[in-house]
């Protein structure tokens, strides 16, 4: 019997292991070869049935249908597709629309290859006192912690954490810290601004930290008519906050101009740091405790040229955390960061991947990096590149090169814009693959 | 409990952590009343046998003091598993016993979900192991399969049972550690997984809502 490479660890703490795509350090984790790619994706008008959809795509080469879409999973309208996240028992996806404030549960754990919507929640603004799009689905112990990006009373970047059971039962609601509210928190320089994004936890230095991006108001505008208004482009966020995770309470604010996103902490047991990027200034920053405990921010390194807006978007961490993924969307290319030195990271290379590029997830072990294409509904270019503009991609990565390995076209194929990907593998839920996709090359498993 | 599943085989090269629950917590928790501990959702009754061998509903075990409920079986091996659980609950005991403001408030539960082999006397044997003469810690498992069933669907315990490479079952089962603070109402309170069980969390954390039930004048 073949051996399929996947080790869960369920029970064991994960401070040494690396996070597959970035997700909770609570989480069970695929360390080999991952049987599926969820990807949340953004219905179009005018293309297929043009609703939002969970799209599962096949990536095991041992499988008959390796590379291609096995299984899409409308949810009945348009929502801004955007992020998602697994429950810490790895059993559900929560993911989210941006504009309707809809949280869509699906189960796949009953039948990986074919995820079956759950729940859906239809009442998060009101539950949770007035925030409106949900972002992140963090994993903590037996719950959901969800960022949200605005809120419904101006539409603006004022938001807060929500906090739910597994269950998709609201718990609480965890204001983001802002003048004339700082609930507590200490600012660290000029900024206070009370926006949301993106979430990860230390658990073992009871921390969360969280980054601030923009309100529904321009997250839902044209691009173009966005970045020319100056009233628009001042309604970003500045801010990243360090939290006690425990009481759920924000300690300290500090200053990160230019819209930080996507947050990615180290793994390594002593490696008490995190990156983030700002979209806005295209910059590295690292959020760090020093040895008196005091959590700092600081510009590390420049991405690509400020003056040409790259819009770095999505970033991966590598198990080791000597590698950074980094993408941007304008132009389409990654970055390869070596941060063995956090303080100092350096690009090592780059690579066009797209006409646009978003998302990125890499393989436990590294070897295998994902890309989707898709930003906003709103954001994302429209002209015609064929299989560069709106695509699901796999490279193969040797340590050095990445090497293309498939090319999956959202547009021709009607399903929609390709956003957050997650993997899927039967292990997880102690499940073989069924005979009729096993390879053609007669590998069992 | 073991974390590797059927036909797994560990590649990586990293040697076991032990978890942040077998030594000393690396941070200051938050004062003790100061942060909120919101209830989210009901603990569930359900049949049980106890390690006497009394047959009752789980309900009446959880009644009218703080519970630590905690989910195992007595085979486990896995250190940061079940053997993590039980000697988190036996530091949670010792510290409790010291303190008089809570050894009335508090009790430990111990749920096996494998009642093929973990039997009243099994059970009985394990409990001489951990528990102080007189502390109100009952280790119980479930009265069939049925109960058992929904137990582990009522508290997300997904349960896998290993086997070797013929098939054979290898006695160890993967779960998801997890371990439940219900307070006197049965209402759920916290829970804590292995990066996060630790006994100086969960006194914080109990003293936490004995102050919020003292100040309603619910105790």
């Amino acid at each position: 019997m073949k051996k399929v490479l996947i080790m869960i660890a369920l029970c064991v703490p994960m401070v040494g292991y690396s996070d597959e795509t970035c997700m909770s350090p609570y989480m069970a984790k695929i360390v080999g070869q991952e049987d599926f790619v969820y990807v949340w994706t953004l219905g179009v008008e005018g293309l297929g049935d043009e609703q939002d959809k969970l799209v599962t795509v096949d990536v095991n080469p041992m499988h008959e249908a390796y590379g291609e879409v096995i299984n899409s999973l409308s949810v009945g309208g348009r929502n801004e597709a955007h992020h998602s996240g697994f429950t810490d028992d790895r059993r559900y996806l929560w993911a989210s629309g941006l504009d309707t404030s809809r949280i869509f549960i699906f189960d796949v754990a009953t039948d990986p290859a074919k995820p079956r919507l759950h729940k859906v929640i239809e009442n998060f603004v009101s539950k949770s006192g007035g925030v409106v799009g949900p972002h992140t689905s963090y994993a903590l112990p037996g719950r959901m912690m969800l960022t949200g990006l605005s809120n419904n009373k101006d539409h603006g970047g004022k938001t807060a954490l929500v906090e739910y059971t597994n269950g998709g039962d609201y718990i609480a609601t965890h204001w983001m810290p802002s003048e004339g509210a700082l609930n507590g928190a200490v600012k660290s320089g000029k900024y206070a601004d009370g926006y949301g994004y993106d979430l990860r936890a230390f658990p073992r230095r009871n921390v969360m930290v969280t980054s601030s991006f923009t309100g529904w108001n321009n997250y839902m505008m044209n691009l173009g008519a966005m970045m020319a208004s100056p009233e628009a482009m001042a309604q970003f966020g500045n801010t990243v906050v360090i939290w006690d995770l425990h009481a759920r309470t924000p300690k300290k604010i500090l200053d990160v101009p230019g819209a930080p996103l996507e947050i990615r902490c180290a793994w390594g047991a002593k490696n008490n740091y995190c990156f983030t990027t700002t979209a806005l200034t295209s910059e590295i920053w690292l959020i760090y405790e020093d040895d008196k405990t005091e959590w700092h921010a600081k510009k590390v390194a420049d991405i690509g040229d400020a003056s040409k807006i790259p819009l770095p978007v999505d970033i991966s961490i590598s198990a080791d955390d000597n590698l950074l993924w980094v993408d941007t969307w304008n132009d389409g290319t990654v970055r390869l960061f070596d941060i063995s030195n956090p303080h100092a990271p350096e690009q090592i290379s780059e690579k066009k991947i797209g006409e646009q590029l978003n998302m990125v997830s890499q393989s436990w072990d590294g070897k295998r990096v994902y890309f989707t294409s898709s930003l906003l509904a709103n954001w994302d270019k429209v002209e015609s590149s064929g299989a560069d503009l709106q695509y699901f991609k796999l490279y193969d990565f040797d340590g050095e090169k990445l090497t293309h390995k498939l090319t999956i076209d959202f547009v021709a194929q009607k399903l929609g814009y390709p956003h957050q990907m997650r993997f899927g593998a039967y292990s997880l839920y102690g499940l073989s693959a069924p005979v009729r996709i096993t390879s053609r090359a007669g590998a069992s498993d | 409990m073991l974390s590797a599943l059927v036909n797994a085989e560990h590649h990586g090269t990293e040697p076991e952590r032990k978890a942040p629950g077998w030594g000393n917590l690396e941070f200051v928790l938050p004062e003790p009343g100061s942060y909120a501990l919101p209830e989210f959702g009901v603990a569930r009754d359900s049949d049980v046998v106890t390690s006497e061998n009394r047959r009752l509903g789980l309900h009446k075990i959880l009644a009218g003091k703080f519970s630590l409920l905690s989910f195992i079986y007595t085979n486990c091996s896995d250190v940061n598993g079940c053997s993590l659980a039980t000697y988190v609950l036996a530091r949670v005991q010792d510290r409790i016993l010291a303190d008089a403001a809570l050894r009335d408030y508090v009790r430990l539960v111990s749920y096996s979900f494998d009642p093929r082999n973990d039997s009243p006397q099994v059970l009985a044997r394990y409990a001489e192991k951990f528990r102080k003469p007189g502390f109100d810690w009952t280790f119980v498992t479930a009265v069939d399969d049925q109960a058992l069933t929904r137990v582990l669907q009522d508290y997300d315990q997904f349960v896998i049972r290993d086997y070797d490479e013929q098939g054979n079952e290898a006695g160890s089962i993967s779960h998801l550690l997890r371990v439940y603070l219900i307070d006197q109402h049965q209402k759920i309170r916290n829970i804590y997984s292995v990066s996060f069980l630790h006994p100086d969390t969960v006194i914080n954390d109990i003293r936490t809502i004995v102050a919020t039930s003292n100040a309603k004048g619910d105790l």
